[in-house]
Protein backbone atom coordinates (compact mmCIF):
# COMPACT_ATOMS: atom_id res chain seq x y z
CA UNK A 1 0.00 0.00 0.00
CA UNK A 2 0.93 3.32 -0.48
CA UNK A 3 3.32 4.76 2.49
CA UNK A 4 3.57 8.58 2.95
CA UNK A 5 5.09 11.33 4.98
CA UNK A 6 4.85 14.60 4.62
CA UNK A 7 4.45 18.37 5.70
CA UNK A 8 1.03 18.31 5.28
CA UNK A 9 0.95 14.67 8.15
CA UNK A 10 0.11 11.52 6.72
CA UNK A 11 -3.31 10.81 4.77
CA UNK A 12 -6.31 10.04 6.63
CA UNK A 13 -7.90 8.57 3.73
CA UNK A 14 -7.38 8.28 -0.27
CA UNK A 15 -9.55 8.23 -2.45
CA UNK A 16 -8.85 6.84 -5.91
CA UNK A 17 -9.94 8.19 -9.25
CA UNK A 18 -7.60 6.09 -11.68
CA UNK A 19 -4.46 7.41 -11.84
CA UNK A 20 -5.91 11.01 -9.70
CA UNK A 21 -5.96 9.89 -6.08
CA UNK A 22 -8.23 12.57 -3.70
CA UNK A 23 -6.14 12.94 -0.40
CA UNK A 24 -7.04 14.00 3.34
CA UNK A 25 -4.35 14.83 5.31
CA UNK A 26 -4.55 17.03 8.01
CA UNK A 27 -2.90 19.96 6.08
CA UNK A 28 -5.73 19.63 3.31
CA UNK A 29 -8.94 18.66 5.69
CA UNK A 30 -8.74 22.11 7.27
CA UNK A 31 -9.19 23.98 3.93
CA UNK A 32 -11.51 21.50 2.69
CA UNK A 33 -13.76 22.06 6.03
CA UNK A 34 -12.81 25.91 5.71
CA UNK A 35 -13.86 26.29 1.76
CA UNK A 36 -17.19 23.67 2.93
CA UNK A 37 -18.26 25.79 5.49
CA UNK A 38 -18.07 29.14 3.13
CA UNK A 39 -19.80 27.29 0.42
CA UNK A 40 -22.63 26.68 3.14
CA UNK A 41 -22.76 29.82 3.77
CA UNK A 42 -23.12 31.23 0.71
CA UNK A 43 -25.71 29.09 0.15
CA UNK A 44 -28.07 29.85 3.32
CA UNK A 45 -27.40 33.50 3.54
CA UNK A 46 -29.29 36.31 1.75
CA UNK A 47 -27.47 39.14 0.23
CA UNK A 48 -26.28 42.23 1.45
CA UNK A 49 -28.36 45.48 0.44
CA UNK A 50 -25.93 48.56 -0.23
CA UNK A 51 -27.55 52.06 0.84
CA UNK A 52 -26.28 55.11 -0.50
CA UNK A 53 -26.24 58.09 2.15
CA UNK A 54 -26.24 61.57 1.02
CA UNK A 55 -24.29 63.66 3.00
CA UNK A 56 -25.52 67.08 4.58
CA UNK A 57 -29.02 65.35 4.82
CA UNK A 58 -30.97 62.34 5.82
CA UNK A 59 -31.97 61.37 2.55
CA UNK A 60 -31.06 57.69 1.89
CA UNK A 61 -31.85 54.98 -0.93
CA UNK A 62 -30.88 51.44 -1.41
CA UNK A 63 -29.52 49.95 -4.89
CA UNK A 64 -31.29 48.07 -6.72
CA UNK A 65 -30.07 44.47 -7.94
CA UNK A 66 -31.81 41.96 -10.10
CA UNK A 67 -33.15 38.82 -8.72
CA UNK A 68 -31.34 37.51 -12.06
CA UNK A 69 -28.00 39.10 -11.15
CA UNK A 70 -28.33 37.96 -7.60
CA UNK A 71 -29.12 34.47 -8.78
CA UNK A 72 -26.03 34.57 -11.25
CA UNK A 73 -23.99 35.62 -8.58
CA UNK A 74 -24.86 32.92 -6.18
CA UNK A 75 -24.42 30.33 -8.63
CA UNK A 76 -20.81 31.19 -9.51
CA UNK A 77 -19.69 31.61 -5.43
CA UNK A 78 -20.85 27.93 -5.55
CA UNK A 79 -19.25 27.01 -8.41
CA UNK A 80 -16.29 28.86 -6.90
CA UNK A 81 -17.01 26.75 -3.97
CA UNK A 82 -16.66 23.37 -5.41
CA UNK A 83 -13.40 24.66 -6.77
CA UNK A 84 -11.57 25.59 -4.52
CA UNK A 85 -12.84 22.44 -1.83
CA UNK A 86 -11.23 20.35 -5.28
CA UNK A 87 -8.23 21.96 -5.21
CA UNK A 88 -7.95 21.50 -1.50
CA UNK A 89 -7.90 17.67 -1.81
CA UNK A 90 -6.78 16.95 -5.35
CA UNK A 91 -3.69 14.76 -5.40
CA UNK A 92 -2.47 15.85 -8.84
CA UNK A 93 -0.90 18.22 -10.14
CA UNK A 94 -2.53 18.84 -13.39
CA UNK A 95 -5.62 18.43 -11.46
CA UNK A 96 -4.55 20.66 -9.19
CA UNK A 97 -3.95 23.49 -11.95
CA UNK A 98 -7.37 22.67 -13.58
CA UNK A 99 -9.43 23.15 -10.51
CA UNK A 100 -6.63 26.46 -9.88
CA UNK A 101 -8.13 27.97 -13.42
CA UNK A 102 -11.69 27.24 -12.61
CA UNK A 103 -11.21 29.36 -9.20
CA UNK A 104 -10.08 32.35 -11.68
CA UNK A 105 -12.65 31.94 -13.81
CA UNK A 106 -15.33 31.71 -10.98
CA UNK A 107 -14.02 34.56 -9.44
CA UNK A 108 -13.75 36.79 -13.03
CA UNK A 109 -18.09 35.53 -13.47
CA UNK A 110 -18.65 37.12 -9.52
CA UNK A 111 -17.38 40.41 -10.25
CA UNK A 112 -18.72 40.78 -13.97
CA UNK A 113 -22.19 39.78 -13.51
CA UNK A 114 -22.14 43.68 -11.96
CA UNK A 115 -23.55 46.26 -14.18
CA UNK A 116 -22.08 49.40 -13.27
CA UNK A 117 -19.50 49.99 -16.09
CA UNK A 118 -16.12 50.69 -13.70
CA UNK A 119 -16.77 47.31 -12.57
CA UNK A 120 -17.20 45.36 -15.53
CA UNK A 121 -13.82 46.97 -16.87
CA UNK A 122 -11.82 46.01 -13.27
CA UNK A 123 -13.25 42.34 -14.53
CA UNK A 124 -11.93 42.41 -17.75
CA UNK A 125 -8.68 43.31 -16.57
CA UNK A 126 -8.82 40.70 -13.83
CA UNK A 127 -10.21 38.06 -16.40
CA UNK A 128 -7.01 38.78 -18.98
CA UNK A 129 -4.84 38.03 -15.71
CA UNK A 130 -6.52 34.78 -15.08
CA UNK A 131 -6.02 34.03 -18.87
CA UNK A 132 -2.60 34.94 -18.66
CA UNK A 133 -2.08 32.89 -15.60
CA UNK A 134 -3.09 29.77 -16.99
CA UNK A 135 0.09 29.78 -19.30
CA UNK A 136 2.89 29.31 -16.18
CA UNK A 137 0.32 26.94 -14.39
CA UNK A 138 -0.56 24.67 -17.58
CA UNK A 139 3.42 24.90 -18.25
CA UNK A 140 4.34 24.17 -14.51
CA UNK A 141 2.51 21.20 -14.17
CA UNK A 142 4.32 20.14 -17.73
CA UNK A 143 7.70 20.73 -16.29
CA UNK A 144 6.52 18.32 -13.66
CA UNK A 145 5.71 15.48 -15.15
CA UNK A 146 8.56 15.74 -17.49
CA UNK A 147 10.94 15.80 -15.02
CA UNK A 148 9.82 13.61 -12.46
CA UNK A 149 7.82 11.32 -14.89
CA UNK A 150 4.56 11.41 -12.89
CA UNK A 151 1.90 13.94 -12.00
CA UNK A 152 0.81 11.89 -8.56
CA UNK A 153 1.60 14.22 -5.51
CA UNK A 154 1.67 11.11 -3.79
CA UNK A 155 4.98 10.03 -5.44
CA UNK A 156 6.39 13.45 -5.20
CA UNK A 157 6.20 12.59 -0.80
CA UNK A 158 7.53 9.26 -1.48
CA UNK A 159 11.00 11.05 -2.35
CA UNK A 160 12.02 8.40 -4.72
CA UNK A 161 11.47 10.31 -8.16
CA UNK A 162 14.15 13.12 -9.26
CA UNK A 163 13.84 16.42 -7.84
CA UNK A 164 11.09 19.19 -9.27
CA UNK A 165 13.51 21.73 -11.49
CA UNK A 166 12.96 25.75 -9.02
CA UNK A 167 11.42 26.57 -12.24
CA UNK A 168 8.59 24.57 -12.08
CA UNK A 169 7.60 25.34 -8.98
CA UNK A 170 8.13 28.81 -9.88
CA UNK A 171 5.87 28.73 -12.75
CA UNK A 172 3.00 26.75 -10.95
CA UNK A 173 3.42 29.65 -7.81
CA UNK A 174 3.34 32.90 -10.43
CA UNK A 175 0.04 30.79 -12.02
CA UNK A 176 -1.49 30.70 -9.08
CA UNK A 177 -0.90 34.22 -7.97
CA UNK A 178 -2.54 35.75 -10.82
CA UNK A 179 -5.52 33.04 -11.16
CA UNK A 180 -6.30 34.36 -7.09
CA UNK A 181 -4.84 37.31 -7.72
CA UNK A 182 -3.83 37.21 -4.22
CA UNK A 183 -0.87 40.20 -3.87
CA UNK A 184 -3.75 42.58 -5.74
CA UNK A 185 -5.99 43.32 -2.64
CA UNK A 186 -5.13 46.46 -2.61
CA UNK A 187 -6.84 47.17 -6.18
CA UNK A 188 -9.53 44.23 -5.16
CA UNK A 189 -11.12 47.14 -3.04
CA UNK A 190 -12.73 47.72 -6.52
CA UNK A 191 -14.55 44.95 -6.18
CA UNK A 192 -15.50 45.02 -3.08
CA UNK A 193 -17.50 48.31 -4.11
CA UNK A 194 -19.63 46.02 -6.19
CA UNK A 195 -22.82 45.20 -4.09
CA UNK A 196 -23.30 41.74 -2.66
CA UNK A 197 -21.61 41.10 0.39
CA UNK A 198 -21.35 36.64 0.65
CA UNK A 199 -20.39 36.58 -2.64
CA UNK A 200 -17.24 38.57 -2.99
CA UNK A 201 -16.18 37.16 0.20
CA UNK A 202 -16.31 34.35 -1.64
CA UNK A 203 -13.71 35.50 -4.45
CA UNK A 204 -10.58 36.80 -1.65
CA UNK A 205 -11.37 33.10 0.26
CA UNK A 206 -11.12 30.97 -2.44
CA UNK A 207 -7.57 32.76 -3.60
CA UNK A 208 -6.30 32.55 -0.05
CA UNK A 209 -7.22 28.78 -0.19
CA UNK A 210 -5.54 27.99 -3.53
CA UNK A 211 -2.43 30.17 -2.29
CA UNK A 212 -1.72 27.77 1.05
CA UNK A 213 -2.72 24.73 -0.99
CA UNK A 214 -0.06 25.77 -3.76
CA UNK A 215 2.50 26.36 -0.51
CA UNK A 216 2.24 22.87 0.28
CA UNK A 217 2.61 21.35 -3.39
CA UNK A 218 5.94 23.32 -3.90
CA UNK A 219 6.89 21.96 -0.87
CA UNK A 220 6.44 17.96 -1.27
CA UNK A 221 9.10 17.54 -4.54
CA UNK B 1 22.31 17.27 -21.72
CA UNK B 2 20.96 19.52 -24.43
CA UNK B 3 18.59 16.69 -25.81
CA UNK B 4 15.73 17.04 -28.28
CA UNK B 5 13.46 18.08 -25.07
CA UNK B 6 15.52 21.27 -23.83
CA UNK B 7 16.10 22.71 -27.58
CA UNK B 8 12.46 22.77 -28.00
CA UNK B 9 12.00 23.95 -24.73
CA UNK B 10 14.56 27.03 -25.07
CA UNK B 11 12.16 27.85 -28.28
CA UNK B 12 9.28 27.90 -26.27
CA UNK B 13 10.51 29.70 -23.83
CA UNK B 14 11.25 32.49 -25.76
CA UNK B 15 8.55 32.56 -27.41
CA UNK B 16 6.55 33.01 -24.10
CA UNK B 17 9.43 36.04 -23.36
CA UNK B 18 8.37 37.44 -26.37
CA UNK B 19 4.38 36.90 -25.91
CA UNK B 20 4.48 38.40 -22.09
CA UNK B 21 7.05 41.33 -23.22
CA UNK B 22 4.47 42.23 -25.69
CA UNK B 23 1.34 41.84 -23.24
CA UNK B 24 3.23 44.26 -21.05
CA UNK B 25 3.69 47.00 -23.20
CA UNK B 26 0.58 46.63 -24.96
CA UNK B 27 -2.41 49.49 -23.67
CA UNK B 28 -4.92 48.52 -25.58
CA UNK B 29 -7.64 46.26 -24.60
CA UNK B 30 -8.79 44.62 -27.27
CA UNK B 31 -4.72 44.07 -28.41
CA UNK B 32 -4.21 42.79 -25.32
CA UNK B 33 -7.12 39.96 -25.35
CA UNK B 34 -5.34 38.78 -28.93
CA UNK B 35 -1.59 39.09 -27.44
CA UNK B 36 -2.91 37.09 -24.89
CA UNK B 37 -4.50 34.15 -27.25
CA UNK B 38 -1.15 34.25 -28.94
CA UNK B 39 0.95 33.35 -25.73
CA UNK B 40 -1.70 30.74 -24.78
CA UNK B 41 -0.43 28.91 -27.76
CA UNK B 42 3.45 28.78 -25.37
CA UNK B 43 1.59 26.25 -23.00
CA UNK B 44 0.14 24.06 -25.85
CA UNK B 45 3.96 23.91 -26.73
CA UNK B 46 5.09 23.00 -23.50
CA UNK B 47 2.63 20.58 -22.60
CA UNK B 48 3.25 18.89 -26.16
CA UNK B 49 7.04 18.65 -25.49
CA UNK B 50 5.89 15.99 -23.50
CA UNK B 51 6.07 13.92 -26.16
CA UNK B 52 3.48 11.18 -24.61
CA UNK B 53 0.47 10.04 -25.23
CA UNK B 54 -0.03 12.11 -21.90
CA UNK B 55 1.10 14.91 -23.32
CA UNK B 56 -1.88 14.59 -25.93
CA UNK B 57 -4.30 14.09 -23.34
CA UNK B 58 -2.80 17.48 -21.47
CA UNK B 59 -3.25 19.43 -24.45
CA UNK B 60 -7.22 18.96 -24.63
CA UNK B 61 -7.56 20.83 -21.44
CA UNK B 62 -5.63 23.29 -21.67
CA UNK B 63 -6.58 24.22 -25.18
CA UNK B 64 -10.47 24.17 -23.88
CA UNK B 65 -9.43 26.41 -20.88
CA UNK B 66 -8.13 28.63 -22.73
CA UNK B 67 -10.88 29.15 -25.58
CA UNK B 68 -13.52 28.75 -22.97
CA UNK B 69 -11.78 31.68 -20.74
CA UNK B 70 -11.43 33.64 -24.21
CA UNK B 71 -15.10 33.49 -24.66
CA UNK B 72 -16.50 34.84 -21.32
CA UNK B 73 -13.56 37.62 -21.83
CA UNK B 74 -14.39 39.10 -25.35
CA UNK B 75 -18.48 38.93 -23.85
CA UNK B 76 -17.04 40.74 -21.43
CA UNK B 77 -14.82 43.27 -23.54
CA UNK B 78 -18.58 43.55 -26.06
CA UNK B 79 -20.25 44.31 -22.85
CA UNK B 80 -18.00 46.76 -21.46
CA UNK B 81 -17.53 48.95 -24.53
CA UNK B 82 -20.96 49.02 -25.74
CA UNK B 83 -20.26 47.46 -28.62
CA UNK B 84 -24.30 46.31 -28.98
CA UNK B 85 -25.37 49.09 -31.23
CA UNK B 86 -23.70 47.76 -34.44
CA UNK B 87 -25.16 44.43 -34.70
CA UNK B 88 -24.39 42.25 -37.42
CA UNK B 89 -27.10 40.50 -39.24
CA UNK B 90 -25.95 36.78 -40.26
CA UNK B 91 -23.95 36.39 -43.57
CA UNK B 92 -25.43 38.91 -46.04
CA UNK B 93 -24.86 36.95 -49.27
CA UNK B 94 -27.64 36.33 -51.35
CA UNK B 95 -26.68 33.02 -52.76
CA UNK B 96 -26.02 32.06 -49.24
CA UNK B 97 -29.40 32.92 -47.86
CA UNK B 98 -31.67 32.16 -50.30
CA UNK B 99 -30.06 28.63 -52.19
CA UNK B 100 -30.63 25.08 -50.09
CA UNK B 101 -26.51 24.65 -50.41
CA UNK B 102 -25.91 25.95 -46.70
CA UNK B 103 -28.85 23.45 -45.59
CA UNK B 104 -26.72 20.79 -47.35
CA UNK B 105 -23.52 21.47 -46.07
CA UNK B 106 -24.63 21.78 -42.43
CA UNK B 107 -26.49 18.79 -42.52
CA UNK B 108 -23.48 16.63 -43.43
CA UNK B 109 -21.28 18.54 -41.57
CA UNK B 110 -23.34 17.97 -38.66
CA UNK B 111 -23.89 13.74 -39.96
CA UNK B 112 -19.98 13.69 -40.14
CA UNK B 113 -19.44 15.26 -37.08
CA UNK B 114 -21.93 12.68 -35.17
CA UNK B 115 -19.96 9.54 -37.01
CA UNK B 116 -16.73 10.82 -35.37
CA UNK B 117 -17.92 11.68 -32.14
CA UNK B 118 -15.75 13.01 -29.17
CA UNK B 119 -14.11 16.28 -29.39
CA UNK B 120 -13.29 16.95 -32.65
CA UNK B 121 -16.81 15.47 -33.60
CA UNK B 122 -18.48 17.96 -31.62
CA UNK B 123 -16.35 21.05 -33.35
CA UNK B 124 -17.53 19.72 -36.40
CA UNK B 125 -21.22 19.25 -36.04
CA UNK B 126 -21.01 22.62 -34.25
CA UNK B 127 -19.25 24.23 -37.21
CA UNK B 128 -22.70 22.64 -39.01
CA UNK B 129 -24.98 24.27 -36.82
CA UNK B 130 -22.93 27.40 -36.71
CA UNK B 131 -22.62 28.02 -40.19
CA UNK B 132 -26.56 27.41 -40.83
CA UNK B 133 -27.65 29.71 -38.18
CA UNK B 134 -25.61 32.45 -39.57
CA UNK B 135 -26.40 32.49 -42.93
CA UNK B 136 -30.48 32.10 -41.71
CA UNK B 137 -30.56 34.20 -38.78
CA UNK B 138 -31.78 32.22 -36.58
CA UNK B 139 -34.46 33.80 -33.89
CA UNK B 140 -35.51 30.95 -31.70
CA UNK B 141 -35.65 30.53 -27.88
CA UNK B 142 -32.07 29.24 -26.84
CA UNK B 143 -33.83 27.03 -24.03
CA UNK B 144 -34.10 23.99 -25.86
CA UNK B 145 -30.27 24.19 -26.71
CA UNK B 146 -29.27 24.86 -23.28
CA UNK B 147 -31.51 22.07 -22.21
CA UNK B 148 -29.77 19.34 -24.24
CA UNK B 149 -26.02 21.15 -22.79
CA UNK B 150 -27.11 19.98 -18.87
CA UNK B 151 -28.21 17.29 -20.21
CA UNK B 152 -25.12 16.37 -22.28
CA UNK B 153 -22.94 17.24 -18.95
CA UNK B 154 -24.79 15.25 -16.97
CA UNK B 155 -24.44 12.32 -19.14
CA UNK B 156 -20.51 12.58 -18.84
CA UNK B 157 -20.62 12.65 -15.33
CA UNK B 158 -22.88 9.55 -15.36
CA UNK B 159 -20.22 7.96 -17.58
CA UNK B 160 -17.42 9.26 -15.45
CA UNK B 161 -18.74 7.50 -12.08
CA UNK B 162 -19.45 3.95 -13.92
CA UNK B 163 -15.24 4.41 -15.23
CA UNK B 164 -14.49 4.46 -11.84
CA UNK B 165 -16.69 2.34 -9.57
CA UNK B 166 -18.12 0.29 -12.08
CA UNK B 167 -15.51 -0.33 -14.75
CA UNK B 168 -17.00 -3.48 -15.95
CA UNK B 169 -19.19 -1.68 -17.86
CA UNK B 170 -16.65 0.36 -19.17
CA UNK B 171 -18.22 -0.13 -22.80
CA UNK B 172 -21.35 1.62 -21.72
CA UNK B 173 -19.43 4.51 -20.30
CA UNK B 174 -16.92 4.72 -23.21
CA UNK B 175 -20.68 5.13 -25.28
CA UNK B 176 -21.89 7.41 -22.73
CA UNK B 177 -18.81 9.88 -22.92
CA UNK B 178 -18.72 9.86 -26.58
CA UNK B 179 -21.84 10.81 -26.78
CA UNK B 180 -22.27 13.34 -24.22
CA UNK B 181 -18.79 15.19 -25.33
CA UNK B 182 -20.42 15.43 -28.49
CA UNK B 183 -23.60 16.99 -27.40
CA UNK B 184 -21.86 19.46 -25.34
CA UNK B 185 -19.75 20.53 -27.87
CA UNK B 186 -21.67 20.62 -30.76
CA UNK B 187 -24.55 23.07 -28.54
CA UNK B 188 -21.92 25.25 -27.27
CA UNK B 189 -20.43 25.97 -30.57
CA UNK B 190 -23.78 26.74 -31.96
CA UNK B 191 -24.92 28.68 -29.19
CA UNK B 192 -22.24 30.80 -29.92
CA UNK B 193 -23.04 30.71 -33.83
CA UNK B 194 -26.84 32.02 -32.34
CA UNK B 195 -24.95 34.68 -29.83
CA UNK B 196 -24.43 37.41 -32.29
CA UNK B 197 -27.09 39.86 -34.28
CA UNK B 198 -29.68 42.04 -32.78
CA UNK B 199 -32.07 39.32 -31.64
CA UNK B 200 -32.27 38.10 -27.92
CA UNK B 201 -35.41 37.55 -26.03
CA UNK C 1 7.56 54.84 -1.32
CA UNK C 2 5.20 51.98 -0.21
CA UNK C 3 2.33 54.09 -0.33
CA UNK C 4 3.44 54.88 -3.70
CA UNK C 5 3.70 50.93 -4.97
CA UNK C 6 -0.08 50.77 -3.41
CA UNK C 7 -0.92 53.90 -5.59
CA UNK C 8 0.19 51.56 -8.58
CA UNK C 9 -1.76 48.80 -7.67
CA UNK C 10 -4.36 50.30 -6.95
CA UNK C 11 -5.26 51.48 -10.38
CA UNK C 12 -6.36 48.13 -11.85
CA UNK C 13 -5.38 49.28 -15.25
CA UNK C 14 -1.71 48.38 -14.32
CA UNK C 15 -1.91 44.58 -13.01
CA UNK C 16 -1.88 43.21 -17.18
CA UNK C 17 1.06 44.80 -17.59
CA UNK C 18 2.41 43.79 -13.76
CA UNK C 19 1.77 40.33 -14.30
CA UNK C 20 2.95 40.27 -17.94
CA UNK C 21 6.38 41.45 -16.77
CA UNK C 22 6.35 39.22 -14.07
CA UNK C 23 5.82 36.23 -15.97
CA UNK C 24 8.45 37.14 -18.46
CA UNK C 25 10.82 37.23 -15.95
CA UNK C 26 10.00 34.25 -14.78
CA UNK C 27 10.09 32.30 -18.74
CA UNK C 28 13.26 34.39 -18.68
CA UNK C 29 14.91 32.54 -15.49
CA UNK C 30 13.64 29.63 -17.07
CA UNK C 31 15.68 30.12 -19.82
CA UNK C 32 18.57 30.29 -18.11
CA UNK C 33 18.13 27.44 -15.96
CA UNK C 34 17.96 25.13 -19.26
CA UNK C 35 18.91 22.33 -19.49
CA UNK C 36 16.53 20.79 -17.49
CA UNK C 37 16.26 16.76 -16.48
CA UNK C 38 13.99 14.77 -19.07
CA UNK C 39 13.00 11.80 -17.08
CA UNK C 40 13.22 8.86 -19.76
CA UNK C 41 10.40 6.50 -17.36
CA UNK C 42 7.27 8.77 -18.45
CA UNK C 43 3.92 7.57 -18.06
CA UNK C 44 1.92 6.62 -21.64
CA UNK C 45 5.11 5.88 -23.48
CA UNK C 46 4.06 7.24 -27.60
CA UNK C 47 5.04 3.99 -29.81
CA UNK C 48 4.22 4.23 -33.30
CA UNK C 49 4.35 1.83 -35.64
CA UNK C 50 4.77 2.69 -39.56
CA UNK C 51 3.14 -0.15 -41.42
CA UNK C 52 0.02 -0.37 -39.26
CA UNK C 53 -3.20 1.11 -40.31
CA UNK C 54 -3.85 2.90 -37.56
CA UNK C 55 -0.91 4.27 -37.89
CA UNK C 56 -0.32 7.55 -35.84
CA UNK C 57 -2.61 5.61 -33.54
CA UNK C 58 -2.32 2.33 -33.08
CA UNK C 59 -3.42 1.17 -30.08
CA UNK C 60 -1.42 -2.28 -30.12
CA UNK C 61 -3.71 -4.88 -29.74
CA UNK C 62 -6.89 -6.39 -31.83
CA UNK C 63 -10.04 -5.10 -31.04
CA UNK C 64 -11.55 -5.96 -27.44
CA UNK C 65 -8.42 -7.29 -26.29
CA UNK C 66 -7.09 -5.39 -23.05
CA UNK C 67 -4.01 -3.93 -24.07
CA UNK C 68 -1.09 -3.39 -21.43
CA UNK C 69 -0.87 0.39 -20.56
CA UNK C 70 1.86 2.39 -18.35
CA UNK C 71 -0.57 4.08 -16.11
CA UNK C 72 0.69 5.58 -12.62
CA UNK C 73 -1.32 3.32 -10.75
CA UNK C 74 -3.02 0.27 -12.75
CA UNK C 75 -4.38 -1.48 -9.64
CA UNK C 76 -7.07 1.28 -9.86
CA UNK C 77 -8.47 1.29 -13.03
CA UNK C 78 -8.82 -2.43 -13.92
CA UNK C 79 -10.61 -2.23 -16.77
CA UNK C 80 -8.07 0.65 -18.13
CA UNK C 81 -6.67 -0.57 -21.61
CA UNK C 82 -10.07 -2.15 -23.16
CA UNK C 83 -11.15 1.25 -24.14
CA UNK C 84 -7.74 1.51 -25.71
CA UNK C 85 -7.88 -1.32 -28.03
CA UNK C 86 -12.02 -0.55 -28.68
CA UNK C 87 -12.77 0.01 -32.76
CA UNK C 88 -16.56 0.90 -33.68
CA UNK C 89 -17.83 -1.44 -36.17
CA UNK C 90 -17.24 1.69 -38.77
CA UNK C 91 -13.75 1.79 -38.15
CA UNK C 92 -13.28 -0.83 -37.80
CA UNK C 93 -14.19 -1.45 -41.57
CA UNK C 94 -12.22 1.67 -42.26
CA UNK C 95 -8.91 0.34 -40.87
CA UNK C 96 -9.01 -2.71 -42.23
CA UNK C 97 -9.68 -1.67 -45.93
CA UNK C 98 -7.85 1.51 -46.09
CA UNK C 99 -4.44 2.74 -45.32
CA UNK C 100 -5.94 6.30 -44.04
CA UNK C 101 -7.78 5.92 -40.58
CA UNK C 102 -5.15 6.96 -38.93
CA UNK C 103 -6.10 10.63 -39.32
CA UNK C 104 -9.20 10.16 -38.30
CA UNK C 105 -9.18 7.91 -35.64
CA UNK C 106 -8.05 9.68 -32.60
CA UNK C 107 -11.96 11.01 -32.77
CA UNK C 108 -13.89 7.95 -33.02
CA UNK C 109 -14.60 6.69 -29.13
CA UNK C 110 -11.71 4.26 -28.38
CA UNK C 111 -8.32 4.72 -28.68
CA UNK C 112 -5.37 5.49 -26.10
CA UNK C 113 -6.24 9.47 -25.93
CA UNK C 114 -10.18 8.45 -24.85
CA UNK C 115 -8.74 6.16 -22.50
CA UNK C 116 -6.67 8.65 -20.77
CA UNK C 117 -9.55 11.06 -21.16
CA UNK C 118 -11.97 9.52 -19.93
CA UNK C 119 -10.99 6.49 -17.82
CA UNK C 120 -7.48 6.80 -15.85
CA UNK C 121 -7.87 10.77 -15.83
CA UNK C 122 -11.06 11.18 -16.02
CA UNK C 123 -11.26 13.88 -13.15
CA UNK C 124 -9.53 16.38 -15.48
CA UNK C 125 -11.91 15.85 -18.13
CA UNK C 126 -14.90 16.62 -15.10
CA UNK C 127 -12.92 19.66 -14.64
CA UNK C 128 -12.92 21.05 -17.84
CA UNK C 129 -16.14 21.06 -19.23
CA UNK C 130 -17.37 22.39 -15.97
CA UNK C 131 -14.89 25.14 -16.43
CA UNK C 132 -16.62 25.47 -20.51
CA UNK C 133 -19.85 25.60 -18.79
CA UNK C 134 -19.24 28.59 -16.20
CA UNK C 135 -17.42 30.39 -19.34
CA UNK C 136 -20.47 30.03 -21.01
CA UNK C 137 -22.51 31.03 -18.46
CA UNK C 138 -20.77 34.34 -18.09
CA UNK C 139 -21.16 35.11 -21.84
CA UNK C 140 -24.51 34.09 -22.13
CA UNK C 141 -25.72 36.06 -18.94
CA UNK C 142 -23.99 38.97 -20.40
CA UNK C 143 -25.14 38.75 -23.39
CA UNK C 144 -28.64 38.73 -22.03
CA UNK C 145 -28.68 40.98 -19.48
CA UNK C 146 -27.41 43.94 -22.02
CA UNK C 147 -30.80 43.27 -24.26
Amino acid sequence: MITVTSIGGIPYYILEFGDELVYFTPYTITLFLLALTFTVLVIISRPEKQVDIAFGGDAYRAKDISISEMRFRRFMAIACGLASMGAMVTGDIFNFTLFTAMVGITNVGIVAAVKSPHVQDAAYQYGLVALAATVPLFAGAAVYAAATGSLSMIELMNGTLPTVPLIAKAMLVIGVIGEGMAPFYAAKAEMFRAPGAPYVIMCSLSSLLIFLRVVEVVMLG
Amino acid sequence: MWGQYNVGLLIVMISGVIGFVALAIETDDLHRLLLLDLVEITTLGVIALLGTDLAEALVLPGLTVGIAELLALSQIYITKERLKERPVKGLNIEVIQMADAPMIISVFLVVYGLLLSGFTGGGVAGLGLVFYFMSRGYKENLNMLEMASGISWAIWIFAFFVFMFLPQYWFIALMGAAVGIVLKVTVKMSLVGTMWGDHRD
Amino acid sequence: MIRRISHFLCNYENIVPLFAGACAIIFLAGILMLPLSYQQNQLYPKTIDRNSTLDPYDRGGPPFTQVTIHAQYPENSPTAGLVTSYLTPFSFYLAQTTQHLGTTIVAHPGGIIDEILYNTRGLDTVVEPTILLIAFAIASFLYRKVG
